[in-house]
């Protein structure tokens, strides 16, 4: 119990079950939370200081060496930006075959949150080894749905971790439509399974914990977003990618190796990842799916970052079906990428990664070499939201011993999928000589 | 009809030391006989746990960093224990060989026979050859793994 005159300091020096390396930091004086801090401590990577003077041919590999999670992000904004800069639209097959790539990281990226790192959190068990004795069904579920993702990603993006069939135009090679429909068995299993985990995960004991959530997310016309659409939000801003830095900046912070994105007027934080895609997107998921929304327990909008366990599970079923579409409606191209002829730009493109809006920016000579690159990922968007969740929910936990209250705020964390690796790619470095 | 023995070579072959698993697998697949596949893998958990299905026996080798002199030859039976704490440091999201193995474990998804070897690496940055005290620890390895066959 807290008492009068006393500090209370909640630290966990390692935090578990999240990409890279982050710590948290609570300090509690006479029972008032008074500090949080997510201090990510993982060094500093300089991705965007290592693509300057490369080549625009070069960014899709560069880049997806920022994420084992999410390579395929990292080359959907690098590629879409560098189309934009040069004034070059990829579509038809060759844009099915993207967001079908895409789709296959959604599914592999989302299993193994759901099961490997996020269920334990909800069924009491420090890990998915001590989750699987009790529940080695689920954890069968979490690793077919995994194997499947990457099977997808393996064929399409050449493999599995750090994909390398993604270029400027389109791809080295593509599939035939015969080596996609080997696929279609594997994927009906894992839709299966996606709607059993949308069910299983609804049932978990949620807090009753909600914010009212600036969700930014991409938004188009016509589907759920991957690689394509306008950045929005459900408070009324409506953007092109293009627009990105006049609404948006990125801020140090002593405590992190991690840039915080805030929004530039109000320095507000803001959401960003699955909730923020199914409030703005979610009338796009298909009938069936809203049914299965719904039957979840899900309104149009949901505002508890807990819930997002149920949501990135409706989302791998939504990635099942969109997989088994293109699939389905695969004409192979008679070439495998178009053309692209460098000239003196500036390009801009934004993608929902697993966890986000993954921002890229580039600028280039006329030979197409990289002048400058800027990389805003959703890890570094989400920081300054993760810890404004904190500030919210860790004093209803007050009372609670520190072992719970520790527990409490990582589950937290954990609603957000935060990758770390990802974050800490970039820091802006002030050298001051006097 | 999958071959009932199965070695496992694991790594990165463009980070120095970490190619060890991979260029071992090359060099064994020449020289194991008929009834024993040899595979590179990259690791991921549930892949490399559905890779050894079906099979009697399995060895897993990569190169480790736990702190012991570079060189040094780990050999550890793994239906006996898991792999060492201080193994487990490098993996995606926390959830790496050490993970899959327990994983397997309490499913029931373990080989009758696994074992892993690790060589102690002593670089891991960009690079495409083993560092001089791995290649010969490799091939110290090699022999030791044809003469258990």
């Amino acid at each position: 119990m807290t008492e009068a005159g006393k500090t209370r300091t909640i630290k966990v020096d390692y935090l578990a079950r999240v990409e890279g390396e982050g710590a948290m930091f609570l300090k509690i004086n006479d029972g008032v939370l008074s500090d949080v801090q997510l201090r990510i401590f993982e060094p500093p990577r300089f991705f965007e200081a290592l693509l300057q003077g490369r080549k625009f041919s070069e960014v899709a590999d560069i880049t997806a060496r920022i994420c084992g999670i999410c390579p395929v992000a990292y080359q959907m904004s690098a590629v879409h930006a560098v189309e934009q800069a040069f004034g070059v639209t990829v579509d038809g097959p060759l844009r099915a075959l993207r967001r079908l790539l895409y789709c296959s990281e959604w599914i592999a990226s989302h299993a193994l949150h759901i099961y490997m790192l996020h269920a334990p959190d909800f069924l009491g068990y420090p890990s998915a080894v001590h989750m699987a004795r009790d529940y080695p069904a689920l954890v069968e579920q979490g690793l077919a749905l995994k194997k499947t993702g990457g099977e997808l990603m393996s064929l399409v993006g050449g493999r599995e971790i750090h994909p390398v069939n993604v270029r400027v135009g389109g791809f080295f090679k593509v599939p035939s439509r015969r080596e996609l429909q080997q696929q279609v068995a594997g994927l009906e299993r894992a839709r299966d399974i996606a709607r059993a985990t949308v069910r299983q995960v609804s049932r978990f004991d949620f807090p009753d914990f909600e914010q009212d959530y600036t969700f930014v997310a991409l938004s188009h016309p016509d589907e759920y977003p991957l690689n394509q659409g306008r950045i929005r939000s459900n408070k009324g801003l409506d953007i092109a990618a293009s627009e990105f830095g006049a609404h948006f900046e990125e801020r140090h912070v002593r405590h992190s190796n991690a840039l915080h994105c805030v929004m530039k007027d109000s320095g507000q934080s803001y959401h960003v990842g699955p909730l923020a895609r199914y409030a703005l997107n979610g009338h796009l998921l298909s009938a069936d799916i809203q049914s299965e929304a719904r039957l979840a327990g899900l309104g149009a909008v949901c505002n508890n970052p807990f819930k997002s366990i149920i949501v990135r599970a409706l989302e791998t079923l939504f990635a099942c079906e969109e997989s088994l579409r293109i699939i389905a409606e695969y004409q192979e191209p008679q070439r495998s990428f178009v053309e692209v002829a460098p000239r003196k730009s500036v390009g801009y493109a934004a993608t929902e990664a697993p966890r986000g809006i993954l921002y890229h920016r580039y600028e280039m000579n006329e030979n197409g070499d990289i002048l400058s690159a800027i990389i805003t990922p959703p890890t570094s968007q989400n920081q300054k939201m993760i810890e404004d969740d904190l500030r919210a929910l860790v004093p209803r936990y007050l009372s609670e011993p520190d072992e719970t209250l520790r527990w409490r705020a990582e589950q937290a964390i954990r609603n957000y999928d935060p990758c770390i690796s990802c974050a800490t790619h970039f820091l802006k470095l002030n050298v001051e000589r006097t | 009809m999958k071959a009932q023995k199965l070695i496992i070579g694991i790594g990165n072959r463009f980070r120095g030391d970490d190619a060890l698993g991979c260029l071992l697998a090359d060099a064994l697949r020449a020289r194991v006989p008929q009834d024993v596949e040899v595979i590179e893998h990259n690791g991921e958990p549930a892949s490399l746990i559905d890779c050894w299905q079906e099979r009697q026996s399995v060895i897993l080798i990569d190169a480790v960093s736990s702190g012991a002199e570079a060189g040094t030859i780990h050999a550890i039976d793994l239906q006996a224990r898991g792999l060492p704490e201080q193994f487990r440091s490098f993996s995606t999201h926390a959830f790496g060989i050490a993970e899959a193995v327990e994983l397997a474990r309490v499913l029931n998804k373990l080989p009758a026979r696994i074992g892993f070897y690790g060589i102690e690496g002593s670089c891991f940055s960009a690079a495409t050859e083993l560092s001089p005290v791995l290649q010969s620890a490799a091939r110290i390895l090699q022999q030791r793994i044809l003469d258990d066959l």
